[in-house]
């Protein structure tokens, strides 16, 4: 890729709901490259969904409150943009696949074409857009089968099928696999991957932080509503603080801070793939071969 | 988890029209056998309709439907053949009850609208994919928003039905009575309406999000996936449609002036 560029810069916001007492966002700045991907973690109420919808422009438009400081996608301020063109530039996946799809199409195919034919996309054109997508959620065998007739796995696909077919920009997904089997969540991750290497900007709100740190560039750490972190993942888990803000670490994290197994730059390992790295070559270095080998 | 759907998918004529003309017919045959208070017209289109029904592949569904509404029918007879008010010519006599020929006749003029509506209205229901009828009201200027309730509520009332035994399913193994008496009944379907209600609810919002994101609330012209032709024979049926129900109002004035 050429010139990074920033995509979304968020400086000061700050959002209340209407009639909460206290405010969900205070005071967050952060900026995102094009074609990063990010990851969101804190714990529940931390405002992560809060978040995800100021960012696709549900609020304000869907829920009112009161908005300060300024959000921006490609220098655009989001929440005065036309919702046409906020549409094409952000899509969003909620946590339920099942309240997701519209609930008024037949068919998978039909499903997927219920965007674009609210944007008016021409005939031809939105024919081409949904094979696509289908191929690629490998989803076009079902394209005839009703919605409500998918697995939790395929129908969270469909879910992202359908906004992507909008071509955004940018893809937030909140929770994407909490109501998914670990087969589901595979099949969710392997999408994502698979929508990095094509450019898009990704936000992804996860508690399975094994599967995250193996995706994302960095992450943020949100708690009640402040933005204590956003760095890389291996930085976040690897403060003792992090403990403290009810959020989990990977558990090969854990694992190497109870044993006091630090990578070579300093910081504990965060993947699978890195602690294995870390043991192997301790292994090497002889120590106890017992332990390690069984 | 199979989704219920009286749509029947074939490939006749019937199935290939424009889900507005069969609306149309379904309505104007309704208007036309009410407005005339004669067996014989009822019992033309009830013919008519019929005739759709099995050259659509449709009869044997169109029985079952039909079905639903025979005791209904029934009961009809006995009423207005035993109480109806201008009787006083006795028919015959059953069990020591008289029949009298008037509320029969009347029964069979009841009964000849009802049949004709259910069929007319079944043509159009056991032919028609229900989203393809609502997209073609929209294309024909309905508001999308209402176009959207009605495809939705096309579609999740057999959801709901799916959910309701899914969650009878779950009351029943939790030792809930779901059958039984009336009574006991009763009660288990209260009891099922909590967790159907709040479900619901809590689906309705993310929905509402859900499509918001996907630009349902954008204004400009809309297309649609699945555009739905209107062919000549929709044009010749639909003109001949608005003949009929012209002549039919017209005669009826006349009729009603002399
Ligand atoms: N519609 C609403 N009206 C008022 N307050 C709300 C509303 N939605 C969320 N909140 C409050 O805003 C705060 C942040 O909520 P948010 O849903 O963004 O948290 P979250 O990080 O997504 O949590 P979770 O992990 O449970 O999804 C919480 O204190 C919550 O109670
Ligand atoms: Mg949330």
């Amino acid at each position: 890729m050429g010139d990074v560029s920033t995509k979304i810069s968020i400086e000061h916001l700050t959002y209340k709901y209407p009639f909460a007492k206290n405010v969900s966002l205070e005071d967050i700045t952060l900026s995102i490259d094009a074609g990063q991907s990010i990851g969101i973690i804190g714990r529940n109420g931390a405002g992560k969904s809060t978040l995800c919808y100021v960012l696709s422009g549900l609020i304000p438009r869907f829920f009112h409150g009161k908005i300060t400081g300024k959000v921006t996608i490609d220098g655009e301020d989001v929440p005065t943009m036309p919702v046409e063109k906020l549409i094409r530039k952000v899509g969003l996946v909620l946590q339920n696949p099942f309240s997701q799809i519209s609930g008024a199409k037949m068919t998978v195919y039909e499903e997927v074409a219920f965007g674009l034919e609210n944007l008016g996309i021409e005939k031809d054109e939105m024919h081409e857009r949904i094979d696509t997508v289908l191929r690629q959620f490998d989803l076009y065998k079902k394209k005839d089968e009703n919605p409500f007739e998918l697995s939790g796995g395929q129908l969270q696909r469909l879910a992202i099928a359908s906004v992507l077919v909008l071509k955004p920009e940018i893809l937030i997904l909140d929770e994407p696999t909490s109501q998914l089997d670990p087969r589901g969540t595979t099949e969710v991750f392997e999408t994502i991957s698979q929508l990095k290497t094509l450019g898009i900007t990704i936000l992804i709100v996860e508690h399975k932080f094994e599967k995250l740190v193996e995706y994302v560039d960095k992450i943020a750490l949100l708690h009640e509503g402040k933005l204590l972190g956003y760095d890389t993942a291996e930085h976040i888990f690897s403060t003792s603080e992090i403990e403290t803000y009810g959020v989990g670490q990977p558990i090969y994290t854990a694992l190497c801070k109870r044993m006091g197994l630090k990578k070579a730059n300093g910081y504990y390992p965060v993947s699978f793939g890195e602690t294995v790295a870390l043991l192997n070559g301790l292994k090497g270095s002889g120590m106890d071969r017992r332990t390690y080998n069984g | 988890m199979k989704v219920l759907s009286l749509y029947v998918e074939n490939d006749t004529f019937i199935h290939k029209l424009e889900p507005i003309t069969k609306l149309l017919y379904a309505l104007i045959s309704i208007v036309i056998t009410f407005l005339f208070p004669s067996i014989m017209v009822g019992a033309v289109f009830v013919a008519f309709s019929l005739l759709l029904a099995i050259s659509a592949k449709v009869f044997k569904r169109m029985l079952l439907l039909l079905n639903v509404v025979l005791i209904v029918l029934l009961s009809m007879v006995i009423i207005q053949g035993l109480f109806y008010r201008q009787n006083v010519t006795p028919a015959f006599k059953l069990w020591g009850l008289t029949f009298y020929k008037e509320g029969l006749l009347y029964s069979l003029l009841l009964i000849v609208r009802v049949v004709n509506m259910i069929i007319s209205f079944g043509v159009l229901i056991l032919t028609t994919r229900p989203s393809d009828l609502v997209d073609n009201l929209v294309q024909k200027g309905l508001s999308p928003r209402f176009g959207y309730v009605l495809a939705s509520v096309l579609q999740i009332i057999p959801q709901m039905l799916s959910t309701t035994s899914t969650i009878t399913d779950a009351q029943r193994s939790r030792g809930l009575e779901t059958e039984g008496n009336l009574f006991q009944r009763f009660s288990a379907f209260f009891a099922l309406l909590g967790p159907l209600v709040l479900n619901s609810l809590v689906e309705a919002r993310e929905r509402a999000m859900a499509i918001e994101i996907r630009g349902f609330s954008v204004e400009g012209k809309r297309t649609f996936v699945r555009q739905i032709p209107e062919t000549k024979a929709d044009r010749w049926i639909k003109i001949s449609l608005y003949v009929a129900f012209i002549v039919a109002v017209v005669w009826r004035i006349i009729l009603w002036v002399m």
